[in-house]
């Protein structure tokens, strides 16, 4: 319900053309790898895919955190412009169901880009890399994955933007944050956990343990992310 | 019988009692005006009677459901505009009220006929941002007409109409309790406005109540306290002004 509304009030905010075209431009990274270096890549020990994810996925990855941080900029930009935002709150439901209807909505655009990194990484693993049906499987466990690590990530674009009234601030702070998070080091088990860096990790070269590890810090900062947000609307309506 | 009853409803922000120790008693079924000047609290009612900002102390009955817990409850049977209208700038007129149509489970035909009563029917394909000024009071006066509510909530309705758009929304506001069984809690600054519209009123001064009742027992009121009352608005001024002056000059 929420999530329909969502997509009926994104209409010419050009949102949807935004995230095509940045996708497009994230799926075309392990192709033009492929297309002009390919001796770097062609004689490795690793599975073809790890060796494209390994070669590509920290631009993808950056590129699709930036998206989710623009998208959640101009998901609440549209609220707080011309203040609908206080039109919303004086209709029965809840302000939460907003910000979740947002999550979902970007989530869903999420899923779609991941879909398209994936098919182009396994066309270019069965392309230059000669394998079979076989890398599909490996694809998606690696979709999967980043997918459940990009949750914490939307979610807090989604609570920054919905604190910061201004779009330019929350937009500053977002990136500010995807800066971060790109600078720190794989092996640092604790600092990876930062919800914009996480999404950065696949799950080639990881331990059993340790992906594991990524799994439930995904799930349990999507969730405190989540009762955060639902506390900070609360103390907003006090003081409003 | 009251449709709206406040108890003790208080608003403090960090410095300044916006809203002090209100009660008020709107009866079912009539246009109650809410009077006063620039900064008396009407907006911040208002708002603490949608819940949109947390009473400090205090609490109200709408429509036999008791603030906070039913508070979604209440907001179904509320139409409200509160200060400037509040609208998506990159959808049209129509796209607005089809959102909140779909949020309050209204049939189709709401959105057409809020969009009739409000004069806005030639302009509803036109984004809300280029909407003038006026158009987008009454893109707000549609979102809160839309289903008919049997509770209306608005603040300032007339702000930015042009004569004919006032007189229009005015005749318009006064004909709901008879025409759909409404209730009306409107607020102005002009006690001339109410007067044409109002069966009940109130009147607010930096936070208090200092009216309640009929426009006659206003007038009586006044008379028996030695305002003058030829001019309604003069007496507003001159009860303000008392108050006031019984504060110690603070303005
Ligand atoms: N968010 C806020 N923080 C601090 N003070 C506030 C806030 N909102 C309102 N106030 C103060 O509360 C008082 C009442 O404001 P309110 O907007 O309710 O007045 P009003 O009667 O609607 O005035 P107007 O006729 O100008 O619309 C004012 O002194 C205002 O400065
Ligand atoms: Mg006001």
């Amino acid at each position: 319900m929420s999530l329909a509304l969502e997509c009926r009030k994104i209409k010419r905010t050009g949102l949807t053309a935004a995230f095509l075209g940045g996708e497009l431009l994230a799926s075309a990274v392990p192709v033009l790898n492929m297309a002009y270096r390919p001796e770097l890549y062609l004689h490795r020990e690793a599975s073809p895919v790890n060796v494209l994810l390994g070669a590509g996925w920290q631009m993808m990855v950056m590129l699709n955190v930036l998206l989710i941080v623009t998208g959640a900029c101009a998901l609440y930009h549209m609220e707080y412009a011309d203040n609908a935002i206080l039109k919303m709150c004086s209709l029965p439901v809840k302000e939460s169901g907003l910000f979740f209807g947002k999550a979902f909505l970007i989530a869903g655009l999420s899923a779609v880009f991941l879909l398209m990194e994936a098919v182009s990484v396994a066309g270019c693993a069965v392309r230059w890399f000669g394998t079979g049906r076989e890398v599909c499987g490996e694809v998606l466990r690696n979709l999967g994955f980043s997918l459940l690590l990009l949750l914490p990530a939307i979610l807090l674009a989604l609570l920054i933007a919905s604190v910061c009234k201004n779009m330019w601030i929350a937009l500053g702070v977002g990136v500010i944050g995807v800066l971060i998070a790109t600078m720190i080091p794989a092996g640092q088990f604790a600092a990876s956990l930062f919800p914009f860096a996480l999404p950065f990790r696949t799950l080639s070269g990881l331990e059993q343990e340790t992906i594991r590890g990524y799994v439930t810090a995904g799930a349990a900062e999507t969730a405190a992310i989540s009762v955060l947000e639902i506390i900070l609307l609360r103390v907003r309506r006090a003081f409003q | 019988m009251n449709i709206i009853e406040t108890q003790n409803l208080t608003k403090s922000y960090a410095g300044v009692t916006a809203v002090s120790g209100l009660n008020l008693h709107v009866p079912k079924g009539t246009v109650y005006g809410f009077l006063g000047p620039n900064g008396a609290g009407k907006s911040t009612t208002m708002k603490m009677l949608l819940g949109l900002t947390r009473p400090t102390s205090g609490s109200f009955v709408m429509d036999g459901k008791r603030f906070p817990g039913g508070r979604t409850q209440i907001l179904k049977e509320v139409g409200s505009l509160i200060e400037a209208p509040a609208f998506y700038g990159n959808l049209t007129g129509e796209e607005n009220l089809e959102i909140i149509r779909r949020i309050l489970g209204l049939p189709k035909s709401s959105v057409s006929e809020a969009l009739e009563l409000t004069g806005l029917t030639q302009y509803r394909r036109r984004l809300a941002k280029k909407y003038s000024l006026g158009m987008k009071q009454r893109l707000g006066l549609a979102g809160a007409l839309i289903g008919r509510p049997p509770i209306l909530i608005l603040d300032e309705p007339t702000n930015g109409l042009d004569p004919v758009g006032i007189h229009e929304i005015r005749t318009l506001i006064r004909s709901l309790p008879r025409q759909f069984g409404c209730t009306v809690f409107v607020s102005s600054h002009l006690l001339s406005e109410i007067e044409l519209m109002a069966d009940s009123i109130g009147i607010l001064n930096h936070g208090r109540l200092l009216f309640e009742g009929t426009m006659d027992g206003l007038k009586s009121g006044a008379a028996a306290q030695g305002y003058p009352t030829d001019n309604l608005e003069d007496t507003f001024l001159a009860l303000i002004d008392a108050d006031n002056r019984q504060r110690g000059g603070i303005r």
